[in-house]
Formats: C-alpha cells, structure tokens, sequence
C-alpha cells in the first residue's frame, strides 16, 4: 500500500483535488468563485494551496479574461487525477484495517 | 505521517461531500439551460397563438416539438445522467406525460380552454418538483414556486389570465433557469 500523499492529504488541497476529479477530464474544469464555494476557503487560502498544487503538477490554472473580467479556470492534470485516486485507495486502506 | 480510522473516514466523508455538490452543480447547469429554453418556447408558443390563434392554436405542438428536441440536443451535449439512453428517456418521458395530460385533461377531464391554460404547464412542473426529490432541492422549489404563481393567476386574473400565463411560463422560467446556474 501507497503511502499518504502529503500533497493532497491537507483539507483544502483535498477539496479541491475532489472537486476538480470530479469534472469530466474532457471539461474546462472549476473556476475560481466556484472551489472557493465547495472548499470553503478563503480568496488568498485558495489561491496558495492552487500554487501549491500546480507547482506539484496536479493542477492546471488558466488565467483569461471575459467579457473583460478576469477569470481564473482549474483544471486536474492526469499527473493529479492518479494521486488523487492513490491517495483515497490509501483512506480506503486504513478504513479496510489493511 | 499517521492517520486513523476515523480520520480517514472524516476524509472521505468530505471526499463525498464535495463529489454530490460537483455532480448537482453540473445537474442544475443542464437543467438551468433547458427551463430557460422552455421559459422562450412557451413566449414563443404564447405569441405565436395570440398572434394567428386560428393556425398555431390546433398547432402548438410544431412549437413544443422545437423545445422536445433542443431539450434532447442539451442533455445529450451535457453528458449529464447514465450515458446515452437519456435522451431516449426524455423523449418518452415528454411522450408520457402528453398522454397522460391528454387523458386527463381531454379525455376524461373535458376542461375548459381556461383550465386547458393552466393544466398543461401545471403538469410539467408537477415533474420538476418531483425530480428536486433525486435531483436536487432547486427543482422542487422551481416546481411549486411557479405552479403557485400559475394557480393564483387561474383564481385571480381574470381576464388577463392569458398574459399572466405568458409572464409566468416565459418570464418566469428564464428567470427561474438564470437562479438555478448559480445555485
């Protein structure tokens, strides 16, 4: 068995790997105002653990503009989407008693 | 790094948590796009009747089988439900719920133009606040929010019944459809 990852295991990070693995993989993903409602995170809290993550390589930011507003877009790479699957097989584990 | 059991399962829990809302949100963007589709159907239909009651009057459905198939087109571009039988779903669930209307409103029922008015949308929405017991609590409210409105409007709008109708069914829907997307 996998160890934790100790990326992913922080609440937010978690939140936000569930919502974003949640989504299609062929979809745009989550934009901002929308994980701070599901993580229930803080503008600048998201904004740090979304760096974090994508300096690891499980996110994907993609800042634009719309209708001249700016609009920051997450997506979950497929680098992201295993860890994520190991690191819920790993809570699985320790539930299971393996 | 430890963690516990119950650990875990906190995790998990909050896994799950945020995997129903995800799923719900995307629900309620697909629905939002079909009420608001059905909001400019029925303004459309309303109109069309007013304007040559003679001709779309018998004929409405041309106008509704517009709104079945851009229903079927959302919902098959959404991805949204268990794969590709959905829109075949939908299809016999419109199918359905035509029968059954016209069974109980001209079949057995005999209704007057006037409670002809508003059974029909009355039906539809019967279905909305049905689906907000699976799908979502939006659906519910949409359901008995604007079924409220159409029955106040039957009791107490008199002859403006009609427009009223009109606001409600068209208005009413795309407002109800642009509060669902952000709900």
């Amino acid at each position: 068995m996998d160890g934790p990852d100790e990326i992913i295991h922080q609440p937010i990070r978690l939140r936000v790997m569930a919502a974003l693995t949640a989504c299609d993989p062929s979809d745009e993903g989550l934009d901002f105002t929308r994980l701070k409602g599901l993580t229930g995170a803080t503008d600048g809290n998201l904004g740090a653990h979304l760096d974090h993550l994508a300096r690891a390589g499980y996110v994907e930011v993609t800042k634009a503009f719309v209708a001249r507003r700016p609009r920051t877009t997450v997506k979950a790479s497929p680098q992201g989407r295993a860890a994520f699957a190991s690191h819920v097989a790993f809570l699985k584990a320790i539930i299971a008693g393996m | 790094m430890t963690i516990r059991s119950d650990e875990a399962a906190r995790m998990l829990a909050d896994v799950d948590s945020v995997v129903a809302k995800v799923k719900q949100s995307r629900i309620y963007r697909s629905a939002a796009l079909i009420i608001m589709l059905w909001g400019a159907i029925n303004l459309a239909r309303d109109g069309l009747i007013a304007l040559a009651p003679g001709w779309f009057g018998p004929r409405w459905f041309l106008v509704d089988a517009i709104g079945i198939a851009g229903t079927i087109a959302i919902l098959g571009y959404s991805g949204a439900g268990p794969g590709a039988r959905l829109p075949m779903r939908t299809l016999a669930a419109f199918l359905l719920c035509y029968a059954f209307g016209w069974i109980r409103a001209d079949l057995i029922g005999n209704f007057s133009p006037r409670q002809q008015m508003a059974f029909w949308p009355t039906l539809f929405l019967f279905g909305y606040a049905v689906a907000g017991l699976w799908f979502g609590p939006a659906f519910t409210a949409i359901g008995l929010g604007l079924t409220a409105l159409i029955v106040a409007g039957y009791l107490r709008s008199g002859e403006t019944f009609a427009l009223w109708l009109a606001i409600i069914t068209g208005g009413g829907f795309i407002l109800c459809g642009l509060w669902m997307r952000r709900a």
